[in-house]
Order: structure tokens, then C-alpha cells, then sequence
């Protein structure tokens, strides 16, 4: 499909994969940042601060600094992927750490008293029962990497954001707008996805509110 | 069998939580540590299955040493219970009940089928087995950590506090229904509560800790109440300890007065089994007080005799039958004759 000069359809795949990539990576790092952070209070008391400062890098800096840091070409995905993970990272550390908070006390306590070792409560009891949180943060963290990924466009790797630029360039609104429109209903079906990937992974979430009954 | 020996716990801010504690809980036998918060009950008993290791002394389970074993395995072969269940919110009823016998490696259908009796054992309908926890009452959440507690067929059960969070009716319910089980399943259960009449209702052994952690007395719950070592544990036992004590007094030799069908006036009506429906004064129709049948403790032939409103309390057979009158002196008399507290 052609439209505005430019094949949409691949474009909206490299959207997808530049914006969901750094996401899955970031969360794959966050997980044992953030178990440290909840385990350690001195880990947590340096982990949070910085992952905040991390997301207050202006997107645009982080892009044009990547290729210095890293070695890579000027017009590499590796720096857009980069850069965005370490947005992911930024917003999930403290989700991790807010998922695993969340577990009562008296189930983890129950769960060393029945005899689970620290990795087996960790994967058994705890990660399952910092799902919901940990969805929610996730959802955050797609929905910011998809609107950043278009900021991507100035150096050369914006996938649908070079509708902004190209659109800018023309002084054509029709374009600009498409580009605007196209990101956000991407960004809102992967959002409803994640939302329904969150209800399957954690369906005892919903079960709450016991019927009136005996003992 | 738990054998505590000069078992000494601090921390190393200096607070001492359990000063010097040696106590056996017998095999098969119900062994409460009560006492006031800060005694170092809980410590005590998280000392059990290592969850918290002592400063010094020893805790021989069965004779070995726990201190010498790998505390995951040591805790899959314990059955533990606390306040809340602590049930976890992520799996059905089933599963948690499964826990520890997947742990042990037992296959899940396997152990979900057991899971399935265990519920009935309980005294839950197995078809709860499919809801999650957030779906249960708190009295048949606690049901289901004391069934969890028994899956992995562990002797020895720790339950710490674990009727304290539920409203009084479904506590002694949960209370009658542990007395129940124990009497099937003779485990060596070691209980912490605070709160005393639980202690004495359910144990064979009480131990009453003081704050600081020691010992203050170790005894049955009859002797706890008729002979309080101090004024502590006096204090402790409460003050209705007199009356208290009239539970632990069978009612065998009781002596039964007739009713009288003439005299106050009070006669009792019967319907044609025998079975005592009211009582009538002229011609008003006045509801029974409470009943006591035969083998019940004192307590429930005084009690009887008090809440009647003729001033007699009814005795009755199983079958529900009258077969007597109480008259409040006659219970004093056989409990100032019951010099020895019996059990």
C-alpha cells in the first residue's frame, strides 16, 4: 500500500519492531534490576533515583549521542533500539519493584515456610503475583516507546515518524497528520493487546469480591 | 516430638527475644506457647523449621538436630499455618493445597486429587477447589492453610495465630474442627496464640511465656488454671479462672434431682419421645434454658442450671432425652469434691 510517496505497510512493521523490541529488552534487564532493587535497600536507594534521571534525557539528545557512545553508523536501528531500552529500563526498574512490593508479606512468608528455595519463590509465587503491576508499567512503557520511536525520524530511523519529517519538508498537513494518526492507533491496538495478555497471565486478578457463604 | 534445650535467641542490636527456653512438645500431642506480645512465642516456633536460628541451644525434631539439615527440605517435611493463610492469590484452592506435594516432586494430577479429600477432611466442599482464594470466606481460606498444612503428610504441624483474624463464632468452630482432625490424625502440633482461653481449650500442653522470653509455667491447661505458679500466670489465666476450670471437671458423678410436679410451681414439658420442649408456670409457656447432656464438663451443668428459668437446669441423654434436674449446689459440691482437677 502506497501512500504519500511511501510504502506504509513496512513502515508500520518497522514501527512495531523498533518500539516493542527495546520494550522486551528493557524488561528482561529491569527484572533483575529491579528484584536487586527490592531485595537491597542501599540497591534501591541508588537504583531509583538514577532510572528517574535515565527518562528525563531529552529522546532527542539520547538519539543523537548513540552513534558516539556505541561506535555505530549515524543511520543504524541499533542506536534508535538502544536508546529506547534504556527508556524501558528507566520506566520498569521501579515497576518491578512496585510489582514485587506488592506480594503480602504473609504469602511470601507462607512460601518460605512450605519450603521453596529463593529462585523457585521468585518464579513460583512472586514474578506471577507482580503480573498486574507489572503489565501496567509495560503498557507505559509500549505506548511512550511507540510516540519516541517517531522521534527517531531526525536521524534517519523514525520508521512512520519520516511521515512527520517528509510531511514537514512538503508543508503537507494531510501527511503529517496521517503519520500522527497511523502511530496512535498502533500504539492503542498494542495497548489493548498487552491489556488482554495481562488478564490471561493473571486471571486470579479479576477473581475477587467472595459470595456471601458459610465457613 | 520437639525437644527445645537451653535454646537462646538475641539479635545483635542487643534485644533478647528468647531468654533460655527447654521444652519437649510430646508426640501426638497439641502444645500451645501463649503469653503476651514480645514473649518470643513466634520466634520460637519460626525456630522449628529454621526460619529463624537460634543463638544458641538446640531443637531436636524426632532426635536429630534441625540445625544439621538443608532448611527448604527440612520445611517441605513440616506443615505450617499462620494468621491470614497466607494462601497464595495467584493459584485455585487446589494448587495451593498442592503445594508441597509438587515440591516433594509428586506429579500434579496426583497431588491435586489428594488436594481434593484433604478439602473434605476440612470440612470445605471439594467443588471450592476450583476458586481462587480472594473467592473464600476468611474462615474457609483458614480451613484451606490447614489443609495445605497437612498435604505434604508431615507429623509435626506449626500454626502460628492461625484463628485470630476470624470473628469469634467461625474461630471456635475452626478450633472444634482442629480438635476434630487431631483426633483422627494424631500429629505433634506445636501452636502459638495470645489468646489464652484458646490455649486451654485446645492444648494438652500449655506453655505460658513471659515477655523477655522465659518460661513462666509448663502444664496442662487444668492445672495451669487450678495451680497458676505466680502472679504472672494467675494474672495471665485470667481472672474467671474458677469458673474456667469447671470445663476441665467432668459431670459424671453429678448428682440428678427428680422434678417435682408439684411445689415453686415450675413444671417441665416433654413431647412423647421424652425430649424437654419448654417449661410452664400456671399457664405461660417460658423457653428452656441451655441443656446439658450426658459427658459434658461442669461447665455446661452449671450453666444449664443458671439459665434455667425455673432455677433447675435440664440433664439429658444423647438421645436428647430428660433424665434429671441440676440444682447449682449440686455442681459446687462435686467440684469442691474434685480436689484433683481431672481431664
Amino acid at each position: 500500500m502506497r501512500l504519500f510517496g511511501a510504502d506504509i505497510l513496512p513502515l508500520a512493521a518497522e514501527h512495531i519492531v523498533l518500539a516493542l523490541v527495546p520494550v522486551l529488552l528493557g524488561l528482561v534487564i529491569s527484572l533483575p534490576l529491579g528484584w536487586w532493587a527490592w531485595r537491597s535497600r542501599g540497591a534501591r536507594r541508588i537504583l531509583l533515583p538514577l532510572t528517574g534521571v535515565l527518562y528525563t534525557i531529552p529522546s532527542l539528545a539520547l538519539f543523537v549521542v548513540m552513534p558516539i557512545v556505541l561506535g555505530t553508523r549515524i543511520l543504524d536501528p541499533v542506536n534508535v533500539v538502544v536508546a529506547l531500552t534504556v527508556y524501558a529500563v528507566a520506566l520498569l526498574v521501579r515497576s518491578v519493584v512496585d510489582g514485587l512490593d506488592e506480594v503480602p508479606s504473609e504469602v511470601l512468608t507462607a512460601g518460605v515456610a512450605m519450603g521453596y528455595r529463593p529462585l523457585g519463590l521468585l518464579v513460583g509465587v512472586q514474578l506471577p503475583l507482580a503480573v498486574p503491576v507489572l503489565i501496567a508499567g509495560v503498557r507505559v512503557a509500549a505506548v511512550s516507546s511507540f510516540s519516541l520511536v517517531a522521534v527517531g525520524a531526525i536521524i534517519g530511523q523514525g520508521a512512520l515518524g519520516a511521515l512527520f519529517t517528509q510531511g514537514f519538508e512538503r508543508f503537507y498537513t494531510a501527511q503529517i497528520v496521517f503519520g500522527l494518526v497511523s502511530i496512535l492507533v498502533l500504539a492503542l491496538v498494542v495497548d489493548a493487546l498487552l491489556m488482554l495478555l495481562g488478564r490471561l497471565l493473571a486471571p486470579w486478578a479479576a477473581a475477587r469480591a467472595p459470595k456471601k457463604q458459610g465457613v | 516430638m520437639i525437644e527445645f534445650s537451653d535454646v537462646r535467641k538475641a539479635y545483635p542490636d542487643g534485644t533478647v527475644a528468647l531468654q533460655s527456653l527447654s521444652l519437649t512438645a510430646r508426640e501426638g500431642e497439641i502444645t500451645v506457647l501463649v503469653g503476651p506480645s514480645g514473649c518470643g512465642k513466634t520466634t520460637t516456633l519460626r525456630m522449628v523449621n529454621r526460619m529463624v536460628d537460634p543463638s544458641s541451644g538446640t531443637i531436636r525434631l524426632d532426635g536429630v538436630d534441625v540445625s544439621t539439615q538443608d532448611p527448604p527440605t527440612l520445611r517441605r517435611g513440616i506443615g505450617y499455618v499462620i494468621q491470614n493463610a497466607g494462601l497464595f492469590p495467584h493459584r485455585t484452592v487446589l494448587d495451593n493445597v498442592a503445594t508441597v506435594p509438587v515440591l516433594l516432586g509428586r506429579s500434579r494430577a496426583e497431588a491435586r486429587s489428594a488436594a481434593g479429600e484433604l478439602l473434605e477432611r476440612v470440612g470445605l466442599d471439594p467443588r471450592v477447589g476450583s476458586r481462587y482464594p480472594a473467592q473464600l470466606s476468611g474462615g474457609q481460606q483458614q480451613r484451606v492453610g490447614v489443609a495445605r498444612a497437612l498435604a505434604g503428610d508431615a507429623p509435626v504441624l506449626l500454626m502460628d495465630e492461625p484463628f485470630s483474624a476470624v470473628d469469634p463464632v467461625v474461630r471456635a468452630d475452626l478450633q472444634d474442627e482442629l480438635l476434630r482432625l487431631q483426633s483422627e490424625l494424631g500429629r505433634t502440633i506445636l501452636f502459638v496464640t495470645h489468646d489464652i482461653d484458646e490455649a486451654i481449650r485446645l492444648g494438652d500442653m500449655v506453655a505460658v511465656l513471659r515477655v523477655g522470653g522465659t518460661l513462666a509455667q509448663f502444664a496442662p491447661p487444668a492445672d495451669l488454671l487450678a495451680a497458676p505458679v505466680d502472679d504472672f500466670v494467675a494474672g495471665f489465666v485470667g481472672r474467671d479462672r474458677g469458673y474456667r476450670r469447671l470445663q476441665f471437671v467432668g459431670a459424671g458423678s453429678l448428682a440428678l434431682s427428680s422434678f417435682p410436679t408439684t411445689g415453686d410451681g415450675w413444671l417441665l414439658v416433654v413431647d412423647d419421645d421424652g425430649r424437654p420442649t419448654g417449661w410452664r408456670q400456671g399457664d405461660d409457656h417460658v423457653a428452656l434454658g441451655t441443656v446439658h447432656e450426658e459427658g459434658e464438663s461442669l461447665r455446661s451443668a452449671l450453666d444449664a442450671a443458671l439459665s434455667s428459668p425455673s432455677g433447675r437446669g435440664v440433664a439429658v441423654d444423647e438421645d436428647g432425652k430428660v433424665i434429671g434436674g441440676i440444682e447449682p449446689e449440686a455442681v459446687i459440691t462435686l467440684l469442691h469434691a474434685s480436689a484433683e482437677p481431672a481431664r
